[in-house]
């Protein structure tokens, strides 16, 4: 039942996101573009916090300094070598990616509790904001630096679309490469010993789990879509400033976008992120309100609705169709 | 040389201490009750807040400073019965990890409400003059930090070992279970610390506020040093904390002079994670 809504699904969100340039994109107001491309940046950002949080319980508070890794690796390596940012750009997300499993790597040898490894990546959020200002004669400190280098004039020259079109539907493929992964990730064997690490770390052990190396594994795979992602972020404002992967602007919306759409389904991040930045940019009028309506957001989400939007709707689908009570039970089971 | 050597050796006790009494504030909750309480920062912030509108009407720097304690320990009392409660019926890591989302959620909710109202950086002007001690010139506010935060130290220190309520919070940080067979309600156990250390991250912060300033922003950046304080000492140990306080102080105020500050802010996160993988086990 589930796969039959997948093949409706899928298609769905990929016209529907397909069509969003054609739709909404208008080169007066680029404001607007910026809105999509941050949802679908959010989207991703979540997604990698799916696989390394969702599956494999290693909560990680540092995404805002693993993008600021690829992107500061991305932008100034290019600068450096006087070469496109597109060459740079798997060296920046294979370093950040590397730095993710090393990491992992300790946290998981060492046995650290989800607590731990939460406080040791958010101390190391810290050290990376600090290390992105303090080391002014290589990060140009707190101003930062202009950075535009990511866009395919050639490309668009070819079709007529815009920059921003162009950039949104590069992040819609990467979007779909990194949905690709996750999708087979969950239905591999990696999903089941995934599930096992889970639920019961030293069952999974004794049956035979190499629970290091697959923890390693899903850090290594989420840090790294984080550093692929970090570039197009920096973009997204013309400037790479620390100020912009800081915990309060990363970490805390995606934590926010994945809980409210919904841990460890697959639409979940893209909704969470739409409505999220959505409200983002509407109390962004009101100052530091802001911050407040985000703070009660986060406290009510965890404490009445940790099974987020999609979840939710799935069993309340799955209800509808199929009044008895049994397939109740069975959606609720599998959003578990 | 000398002299300089001894006032950076005092300003570092001072900054020691006050880091010691944040760290302390993380320490009771956490050692007690699972729950890593990221709204610290914000009571030591509106402990100043606080503070500074009560010497506009009261001239007395310690009347104020009760007050200001006094207000915190009010607001935590109130947080703790409201929303900490729904977390306390967790278990475990389960309760650990809702611990850190909801107290985050809380963090940015008051932050965001004191950047809203009280957007200025607030100063507390000590009376203490400066003294003269053998070349070394010793600020008056570090004096005035050194000789409080002793008091309170004294305070804690009796609290812990020879009051009913001390003895039976240091039961519940041993074993929750066995308190429970022995009489005590760890829930008001809970409630009675979680108050108790907001009252002392107040006094951290009105401490805090005598040599440098204090704003809505300040919040994030004194929970962040508590933790890392409060991991560098054992988590649930009170002595350690406050070792650990007072010896990061030191080597920060030291590394700053010698470096830079934004080194010696690196020094203290990096110490934290070196004794996070040192010794994993000590948060479970």
């Amino acid at each position: 039942m589930n796969v039959t809504r997948d093949r409706l699904v899928t298609p769905l969100v990929f016209v529907a996101l397909l069509a969003v340039p054609l739709l909404f994109f208008d080169p007066s107001t680029t404001y607007i573009s910026r809105r999509f491309i941050r949802v679908i940046i959010f989207a991703i950002f979540a997604m990698a916090l799916n696989i390394i949080f969702g599956e494999t319980n290693q909560l990680i508070l540092f995404m805002g300094g693993i993008a600021a890794v690829g992107a500061y690796t991305t932008a100034l390596l290019a600068q450096y070598l006087g070469i496109s940012p597109w060459l740079t750009l798997v060296v920046g997300a294979l370093f950040a990616g590397t730095f993710g499993a090393l990491v992992c790597y300790v946290a998981a040898r060492r046995q650290f509790t989800v607590i731990v490894l939460a406080i040791v990546t958010f101390a190391f959020q810290m050290i990376i904001s600090e290390v992105l200002v303090g080391l002014r004669d290589i990060t140009r400190g707190s101003t930062g630096f202009p950075f535009r280098g990511l866009e395919l004039p050639a490309v668009e020259q070819l079709t007529g679309l815009g920059p921003f079109a162009v950039q949104f539907y590069v992040l819609v493929a990467i979007f779909a490469a990194v949905l690709g992964v996750y999708t087979w990730l969950k239905r591999s064997k990696y999903g089941l010993a995934f599930a096992a690490i889970r639920q019961d770390e030293f069952a999974a052990r004794a049956t035979g789990v190499n629970v290091i190396r697959l923890k390693v594994f899903a850090g290594f795979v989420a840090t790294f879509i984080i550093g692929l992602v970090g570039p197009f972020y920096g973009q997204t404002t013309g400037l790479i400033i620390p100020s912009l992967f800081s915990f309060n602007t990363v970490d805390v919306l995606v934590l926010i976008v994945l809980v409210l759409g919904g841990l460890r389904s697959r639409y979940g991040p893209l909704v969470g992120a739409a409505v999220v930045i959505y409200i983002d940019n509407f109390l962004g009028n009101f100052g530091q309100w802001r911050t407040v309506a985000f703070g009660i957001l986060l406290t009510i989400l965890f404490l009445y609705f940790r099974d987020g939007i999609v979840p939710s709707l799935q069993s309340l689908v799955d209800d509808r169709e199929f009044p008895a009570a049994l397939s109740g039970a069975l959606g609720r089971g599998k959003s578990k | 040389m000398l002299a300089r050597g001894a006032e950076l050796l005092v300003d570092g006790l001072a900054r020691g201490m006050i880091l010691s009494l944040l760290g302390l504030g993380i320490t009771l909750v956490f050692g007690l009750g699972g729950i890593l309480n990221l709204v610290l920062g914000v009571f030591a912030v509106v402990a100043v807040i606080v503070c500074s509108f009560i010497l506009g009407v009261v001239p007395e720097l310690l009347v104020a400073g009760v007050g200001g304690v006094a207000a915190v320990a009010l607001f935590a009392l109130v947080v703790d019965r409201s929303v900490l409660s729904l977390v306390y019926e967790e278990e475990g890591e389960d309760r650990e990890l809702l611990g850190i989302f909801v107290t985050l959620g809380l963090s940015l909710l008051f932050e965001g409400l004191l950047f809203v109202f009280f957007a200025d950086s607030f100063f507390l002007e000590s009376d203490v003059p400066s003294i003269d001690l053998g070349g070394a010139s010793i600020t008056g506010s570090s004096i005035a930090v050194i000789v409080s935060a002793s008091v309170l130290f004294g305070l804690i220190y009796y609290f812990f070992n020879y009051t009913y309520l001390g003895i039976a919070t240091r039961t519940v940080i041993q074993d929750e279970t066995g308190s429970i067979l022995c009489g005590i309600r760890p829930r008001r156990v809970q409630s009675i610390v979680f108050v108790l250390s907001a009252a002392i991250a107040g006094a951290g912060g009105i401490l805090y506020a005598l040599d440098a300033e204090v704003a809505p922003a300040s919040a994030f950046e004194l929970t962040t040093f508590a933790i890392m304080v409060s991991i560098v000492g054992g988590v649930d140990s009170i002595r350690g904390t406050v070792a650990a306080g007072i010896v990061l102080g030191i080597i920060i105020t030291v590394a700053g002079a010698l470096f830079g500050s934004y080194l010696s802010t690196v020094t203290l996160f990096a110490a934290a994670i070196a004794v996070l993988i040192y010794k994993p086990e000590q948060i479970s």
